[in-house]
């Protein structure tokens, strides 16, 4: 049975709706319920390794959760953090606390000053390892970011390939590694040295190896470019290069690789040695725990004038603009405590930050992590022996160095033309921020 | 004129304030998280002098004519194919849209593992079928880097070309064909004397949006070849993308812009002008 239609005058009708908007007005201004109340902090976590990943989410959601907070977590993979944090404060909508960009960022005056933080956790855990002091601290003693874990570059190589070739020890320079790789690879299935010469920074390994030659970029304070003067230390790690190009040991197709291009040719069977992270072998252990078997992991080459063993970080930082930074520094200062940093470093590929983390199982558990300790323990800055500052972080987003070597190898130019170009290129750089 | 004032301003704000303020960039030295000062020419000169420019200028240009000519011909082909009448017409029609709706970013890394050289369909179709001795670096190799990213944009792009020509097709009276027919024209004149000149308006609306959308491309560039080897596809949107996103220096890559500018403006301008002389001859 239908129901009669209720009418109403006009008269009635304004008087329900000015109750109904009274109510309604009443009812905001109340006080707001606990949980709108809570500190909103945003993270952008670094998104790299699933199991590594997954870890410091959790963290950070346990967390969150036990200290009433409302947390915003967005995974950012390094190569988008840039693009992101660029249009993020143009924009003036950043996030409270970053794990990438770090240097950067502070080199542009976007970040929150944590020497505080940096104090407390250097009291609570006995110290900072190697020369992570050094990645921190600035002139005036100010500290704004605080290094959670080491990452660098290690010689990876197919062990059983190289005993099947009678080669039963490392090599200790990089020309071993050349004879070493000439011997072992099976062309055209394994080839013996997967390392990109692109324009991707994991092409920065030529760098590394033309330092270790004895060259340098830059004067002792970063802003004077002379490798002009390193003619000879240049063309010596040209001859090496070179050899190596001619011997047919790098595969085809390295000029435009991607930063991945090295970990999956390894992880497809087809390179005997790669420089790269312990990611490839924490991959294996997940996916092929045969070929990780087969695999050894040694320290870097040598070259003629000595080893040249630069490390990365990762770091979380604060920017300015937060809202709640005392929030954001108590999240940076547990994040950091020892029991939760065991958890993480066991599915990570980060080498020890500070002393207390010496003592987790997993660097004797897993041999391959083993090489995290020394390497934290060693290692030097990026750039090493050049300033690691935003004219050097320029010139290696640019890989100056493996542009000059495509330019002989890819366009056929001259030494003299291909080093020239490399010095006017990191002239410009350089006086941009001299 | 009154009740248009809200919307002009709008438009106002979202086409004039962004291109007016690149341009500003441009002048600037704005790096993230700066103000930026005026700088006069500074930008350019800099610009202008980078070893990359160069090559970005001049592989912009090979890249955005080879590939609007190829996406053209095939494009126009396909679509005089499926104009006929062929068993599986409005299958074939809608398969063709395929490589346009998928993502950029699939559609590329999957050509990107096609080519590989190590592991790539194409390289071991060649060896298999005895064409080649060893493994082609197609994205590596001076000589074949551009050509491949230009076939890879192609391949998902010329749907747009050949669904639009197909669409003013069928627009033609079949009534002209017919008497055409009658008066011994061959297909060729067919197409000569009816097609091309029934499609001059679509022509001149697709090409003048591809040519700028090509020219702007940046996918195929970035995640093809990253403008490698040695700068050999190294486009001006990809130097754009070193210089703001990655060296984050966005007076420098706004400079490159706008010195790209005048290229773009010019290259809509004589389309449009060649396209309209013919509609009107």
């Amino acid at each position: 049975m239908a129901r009669p239609a209720i009418r109403r005058t006009r008269r009635e009708f304004i008087k329900e709706s000015a109750t109904l908007a009274a109510g309604a007005g009443a009812a905001m201004s109340l006080p707001a319920p606990a949980a709108a109340q809570r500190p909103k902090l945003v993270y952008w976590c670094y998104q790299f390794l699933k199991a590594s990943d997954d870890a410091r989410a959790d963290f950070a959601r346990e967390w969150a959760k036990k200290n009433n907070v409302d947390l915003q977590m967005t995974m950012v993979p390094w190569k988008e953090f840039m693009p992101k944090i660029t249009a993020a404060i143009e924009a003036k909508a950043t996030p409270d606390v970053v794990e990438s960009g770090a240097v950067e960022l502070r080199g542009r005056g976007q970040l929150l000053d944590v020497t505080d933080v940096y104090k407390k956790v250097e009291k609570a855990n006995g110290g900072w390892v190697g020369n992570a002091a050094k990645f921190m601290l600035e002139p005036d003693g100010k500290v704004h970011h605080i290094l959670y874990g080491f990452q660098g570059f290690m010689l990876i190589a197919r062990e059983d390939m190289l005993k099947e070739a009678g080669i039963s020890k490392p090599p200790a320079t990089w020309v071993d590694m050349l004879d070493q790789a000439k011997k072992a690879q099976k062309v055209p299935r394994v080839f013996g040295m997967g390392i990109p010469v692109s324009n991707q920074t994991d092409s920065s390994v030529w760098e590394d190896i033309m330092k270790s030659y004895g060259a340098r970029l830059a004067d002792e304070a970063g802003r004077k470019v002379i490798l002009g003067d390193f003619k000879g230390a240049v063309w010596e790690f040209l001859d090496y290069f070179t050899e190596v190009w001619k011997a047919g040991v790098l595969p085809p197709g390295v000029t435009t690789w991607d930063n991945t291009m090295n970990n999956s040719t390894y992880q497809a069977g087809k390179a005997v040695f790669i420089l790269n992270p312990v990611t490839v072998s924490l991959w294996l252990e997940a996916n092929n725990p045969e070929l990780l078997a087969k695999t050894a992991h040694y320290t870097y080459p040598r070259g003629p004038k000595g080893q040249i063993h630069p490390v990365n970080f990762g770091s979380r930082s604060i920017l300015k603009y937060t809202k709640v930074p005392d929030v954001a520094k108590q999240f940076l200062l547990d994040s950091m405590e020892a029991s939760k940093m065991d958890r993480e470093l066991s599915v990570s590929q980060w080498g020890p930050v500070l002393k207390s983390y010496l003592a987790f199982d997993v660097w004797k558990k897993k041999s391959f992590m083993k090489g995290l300790v020394e390497m934290s323990q060693r290692g030097e800055p990026e750039g090493h022996p050049d300033v690691f500052n935003d004219a050097w972080r320029e010139q290696a987003t640019n890989t100056t160095t493996s542009r000059m070597l495509q330019r002989i190898v890819v366009d056929n130019w001259p030494r003299d033309k291909a080093f020239a170009e490399m010095i006017d290129v990191l002239g410009k750089i350089y006086a941009k921020y001299a | 004129m009154g009740l248009l004032a809200p919307t002009v301003l709008i438009l106002l704000g979202l086409v004039l304030y962004p291109f007016f303020y690149a341009i500003w960039l441009a002048f600037s030295d704005k790096a993230v998280g700066s103000a930026g000062r005026y700088v006069g020419f500074r930008n350019f000169a800099y610009v202008i002098a980078w070893p990359q420019f160069s090559a970005a200028v001049f592989n912009t240009v090979i890249f955005t004519f080879s590939a609007v000519a190829l996406k053209f011909v095939l494009g126009m082909s396909v679509a005089l194919v499926l104009n006929q009448r062929i068993r599986g017409r409005n299958f074939f029609r809608a398969f063709l849209l395929l490589p346009w709706v998928m993502p950029a970013f699939v559609v590329y890394l999957v050509w990107r593992w096609l080519y590989d050289p190590l592991s790539g369909l194409i390289n071991y179709a060649l060896i298999d079928l005895g064409l080649v001795a060893s493994p082609i670096a197609f994205l590596s190799d001076r000589s074949t880097a551009m050509p491949s990213v230009v076939v890879a944009h192609v391949w998902r792009n010329f749907p747009f070309y050949a669904i639009s020509f197909l669409a003013g097709m069928q627009t033609i009276s079949q009534e002209l064909y017919d008497s055409a027919q009658v008066d011994g024209a061959s297909r060729a004149q067919q197409f000569r004397y009816i097609t091309l000149p029934g499609l001059y308006q679509i022509i001149g609306v697709v090409l003048l949006l591809t040519t700028i959308q090509t020219a702007n491309a940046f996918e195929p560039v970035y995640l093809l070849t990253g403008g490698g080897p040695s700068d050999a596809t190294m486009v001006y949107t990809m130097l754009v993308y070193v210089m703001g996103m990655v060296n984050l220096r966005l007076g420098e890559a706004a400079a490159v812009s706008t010195l790209f500018l005048p290229l773009l403006v010019g290259l809509v301008l004589a389309v449009t002008v060649l396209l309209h002389r013919k509609a009107n001859a």
